[in-house]
């Protein structure tokens, strides 16, 4: 119990995540190197980056799915090997990119899940935990459809029941690895700014990889991006937002417009 | 909560169901002996009832529960609808064990037998589970691993069963999964196995039930996978074996309580892992007392195992359609070597190498006093006109099947189809064992109920295409279960002591003793014919492996090109399965070969498969003919010992 709340308090200081140059390759192929970041606590920040650029892999990293071969990652001032499998999960949260699986459960049978490392192979399924479960659902406005199987449902949809799932188990960060892969804009305007509110009302703490820059810029207090394995740049979407970073970022020539309906420019390839 | 009410309640029924119309039968049973007033001292009837009788339904419900609890439990961990004991070859590796302590380490059966069989099935289930591990636990690879398994273990038994018949001929009975009982010892001790089993199921049901969400999540939400798999497939194995121990081989249950049970409406893993146990007892109490009834005093001798596969898989065959597969199959990492030769060199290579075998195979053999000798001199002329037509037959019909596999690959988009895995063998098995036990017929007579029950099986998956549009997960499953069932009729029929029974067993096994020259000359023609034919169709097989819509979309005609090539490969099975019997692999080893070695359009893989395949079947007729001279081991026995290893080898090596 200790560690939890250990955990917790650690989290009212500045930062989640502090990565100290961590280098990750498999097979020889050097996947990341030397990546130093910092993630600030209850923001949302965006991973951002071209096709195998390590983005995902990093975000693996931090959730404790990879081991990395060099440098150190620390978690509420720990480092990620001092943690208990059911400890972590009770404070960060991790949405792999293949939703596929679990599609025979129901809505509600599939967030109660997410109360696992709170009640633990024996412990009783309690009324904290019923309540964490609707809580859940209503944050998402899931409840119309609670009781129908998973595997029916549309890929919004499925996607809202899983970030439920993340949110009943009460972690106080979550990490999405691009949630909005499969999503129309409508959709992926729905699911980001519910992130959002999950991290600015709730005061989480939010690490998501996206593909497209301007759905960073506009949804993300922070992105960082890397590059073939390494961060090229790091800062608020304005400071990211400039032609020479993006191509930086891309190896494409792009440029930004400004538009009066938007806090921030919106990017494009010349 | 209404949903899971209704989820309970289907299975709930057909258990109820199912121990309800065993309970009636066994009463017919039980009933005459009851109804007899209670003689004073010696009482035959009464004893016959309590220590025979009881113990045999009792051992019945029980074998059942556990085999169904430990095929849910495979299925749940491995997330895989196919995984039980028989899939994945642990309950032949139990078997396998025992066969071999009984004839080798007698003595160390009495100390422990479910020792002997644990340790056979934790080997079968440790080779099988890492292989999975390998490529993620695919659902394919896994049950292809399994059965190449289970075929291998089933041979080496075969063998063993072959060389020492008068001291096994019980030990067949029982590795055909007998329930016969002569005390309550068994039911007993399987009583207290399964509820400690039980017990540390209900456990681990929670973070068991995680597992559906995915490898990543549920080690996201502090899973301890590897633990958790350890115990669960742990239990699932000391299942498998504690049965396989008492009562022999029981295939299908295992499979079939899970999948009635997901049909009937479980849902949940809880749901399954606690209903499955319940539908399988009900299964085998009810088919052990049908058969009692039916079997009369014959039914001590007919073994239930080999009596639930025949009825078993039927009934999985009828399922497999309304079957959810619920788990996406993961798509093996593509591997493509690049191409660092051109398609002549292997070929040429393979052709050489082939002539070789050929010269070495003919003029090589071992002496009277068992030295080896080259043939020449005053006998020669005997002995090649006795050997020559055994060899070229089998290299025909290895050639054959490696062409079979290339076009069903193919056709199918997926590596692992083949004659064997598809049950097309087993159906040209089938047709033969109808045609010795009904007419006896000549080499033409047999060719003819081979093609007919190759046939038969093509159209059935043909058929099942239609709507599944050749999932591969379906047609594995209907060859498995084709297999199963012809395993099962033969099972049956050899423990009747059937004199036949020896006759199919041998040519089962693959042995050429009975070729002749003009069935070799027949072989050598068809496989010459059929195989032209395969090489005439190269271009529709090098389009069709793209799928059906790119196919049709360059002018291909879907369904009469698929009709032909299906029933050519049928052919080509029936044709080479008459001589080499249908467990050889070489249908699956040659193509995966030929692949390996670069040769990749249709045209090269074909001509390289024919070399390999028949090269293969050469050099293990030549090593059946004199590894334990002057005994003979059959050479599809040979291909299965030396390619089933071989094969899984490099499924360890792609992964």
């Amino acid at each position: 119990m200790t560690s939890v709340q250990l955990a917790h308090e650690a989290l009212d200081t500045t930062q989640v995540f502090a990565i100290d140059k961590v280098g990750l390759s498999i097979d020889g192929n050097a996947i990341l190197s030397d990546v130093g970041l910092d993630f600030p606590a209850g923001e949302v920040v965006a991973l951002v980056g071209h096709n195998g650029s390590g983005k995902s892999s990093l975000l693996k990293i931090l959730a404790r799915q990879l081991t990395p071969t060099t440098g150190s990652v620390a978690y509420a001032g720990r480092d990620l090997k001092d943690y208990d499998g059911r400890d972590f999960a009770r404070s960060v949260a991790y949405l792999p990119q293949d939703l596929s699986t679990g599609s025979e459960m129901t809505i509600r049978e599939l967030v109660g899940c997410g109360r696992y490392p709170w009640h633990g192979a024996l412990g009783r399924f309690s009324a904290i935990d019923r309540k964490k479960v609707e809580e859940a659902i209503k944050a998402t406005h899931i409840g119309r459809f609670a009781d129908r199987v998973v595997g029916t449902l549309s890929g919004g949809e499925r996607q809202r029941a899983w970030i439920a799932m993340l949110i009943a188990q009460d972690a106080r960060c979550l990490l999405l690895d691009e949630p909005t892969a499969a999503l129309d804009i409508a959709h992926q305007i729905e699911v980001l700014s519910l992130v959002r509110r999950l991290a600015h009302e709730g005061g989480r703490s939010v690490i998501i990889v996206l593909h497209d820059i301007n759905m960073a810029a506009r949804f993300c207090d922070r992105i960082h991006a890397l590059k073939g394995g390494r961060v090229v740049a790091s800062g608020t979407p304005a400071d990211i937002l400039v032609p020479d970073t993006l191509r930086a970022i891309y190896g494409i020539d792009m440029d930004v417009i400004a538009t009066s309906s938007l806090s921030h420019p919106l990017a494009y390839a010349r | 909560m209404t949903a899971s009410r209704r989820d309970t309640f289907g299975p709930a029924l057909l258990a109820l169901f199912l121990l309800c119309a065993g309970g009636a039968a066994s009463w017919f049973l039980v009933a005459p002996s009851l109804s007899e007033p209670v003689a004073p001292g010696y009482d035959i009837e009464r004893m016959v009832l309590y220590y025979s009788t009881l113990p045999r339904l009792a051992t019945a419900l029980l074998a059942g529960a556990a085999l169904a609890l430990s095929g849910a439990l495979f299925q749940q961990v491995l997330r895989n609808p196919l995984a039980d004991p028989t899939t994945l070859g642990v309950s032949a590796g139990a078997n396998l064990a025992i066969v071999v302590t009984s004839l080798f380490l007698p003595g160390l059966l009495g100390a422990g037998r479910d020792v002997v069989a644990l340790i056979g099935s934790a080997a079968a289930a440790v080779i099988v589970v890492s292989l999975g591990a390998r490529r993620g636990f695919s659902p394919y690879s896994l049950v292809l691993s399994g059965l190449v398994l289970s075929l291998w273990c089933g041979g080496l038994a075969a063998i063993l069963t072959y060389l020492n018949q008068k001291y096994l001929a019980s030990l067949f009975i029982w590795g055909a999964g007998s329930l016969a009982q002569q005390s309550w010892v068994i039911p007993l001790s399987l009583v207290w196995k399964l509820a400690v089993v039980a017990i540390i199921c209900g456990l681990v049901i929670r973070p068991l039930s995680l597992i559906d969400l995915g490898e990543s999540s549920s080690s996201a939400l502090g899973v301890r996978l590897v633990r958790l798999r350890v115990v669960v497939i742990a239990c699932a194995v000391s299942l498998a074996a504690f049965v396989t121990s008492a009562v022999g081989v029981i295939g299908f249950i295992g499979l079939v309580a899970p999948t009635i049970a997901r049909l009937a409406g479980a849902r949940r893993p809880a749901q399954l892992i606690f209903w499955s146990p319940l539908i399988g007892a009900g299964l085998l109490f009810f088919a052990d007392s049908v058969l009692q009834l039916v079997a009369g005093g014959f039914g001590e001798f007919l073994p239930t195992g080999a009596v639930t596969a025949i009825f078993g898989s039927p009934l999985l065959l009828a399922l497999l359609p309304r079957l959810k597969i619920r788990h996406r199959i993961q798509a093996a990492p593509v591997w493509k070597r690049a191409r660092r030769w051109d398609a002549k060199v292997p070929i040429a290579v393979a052709a050489v190498a082939l002539v070789f075998l050929l010269l070495i195979s003919i003029f090589v053999g071992r002496g009277v006093d068992g030295s080896w000798v080259l043939v020449f001199g005053d006998y020669s002329r005997d002995i090649l006109a006795i050997r020559t037509p055994k060899i070229f037959a089998v290299l025909a019909s290895g050639a054959m099947l490696a062409v079979a596999g290339s076009i069903l690959q193919r056709l199918t988009g997926n590596e692992m189809a083949s004659p064997e895995v598809m049950g097309i063998s087993a159906g040209a098995t089938f047709g033969v064992a109808v045609a010795l036990f009904a007419i006896a017929p000549g080499f033409s007579g047999q060719f003819a109920f081979a093609m007919i029950g190759a046939i038969i099986v093509v159209s059935i998956i043909l058929l099942g295409a239609r709507r599944s549009g050749f999932a591969p997960e379906r047609v594995l499953l209907a060859g498995i279960a084709l297999s199963a069932m012809v395993d099962a009729v033969v099972g049956v029929l050899s423990s009747t002591g059937d004199p036949r029974a020896v006759l199919l067993m041998r040519w089962m096994s693959g042995s050429t003793y009975l070729v002749d020259g003009t069935s070799a000359i027949a072989e050598v023609a068809f496989a010459t014919i059929l195989i032209a034919a395969a090489l005439a169709a190269r271009h529709w097989l090098d389009i069709l492996p793209l799928g059906p819509a790119p196919s049709a979309a360059v002018g291909i005609p879907l369904a009469k090109s698929r009709l032909a090539l299906f029933g050519l490969a049928g052919l080509l099975t029936a044709a080479a399965t008459l001589t080499v019997g249908p467990l050889s692999f070489v249908g699956l080893m040659g193509p995966h070969l030929a692949r390996e070695a670069g040769l990749t359009r249709a045209m090269p893989q074909m001509i390289g498969a024919a070399l390999i395949g028949g090269g293969l079947m050469v050099a293990a007729d030549f090593v059946g003919r004199t590894i334990v001279s002057p005994y003979q081991i059959p050479a599809g026995l040979v291909s299965t010992l030396i390619g089933a290893p071989f094969l899984m080898l490099m499924m360890r090596r792609k992964a």
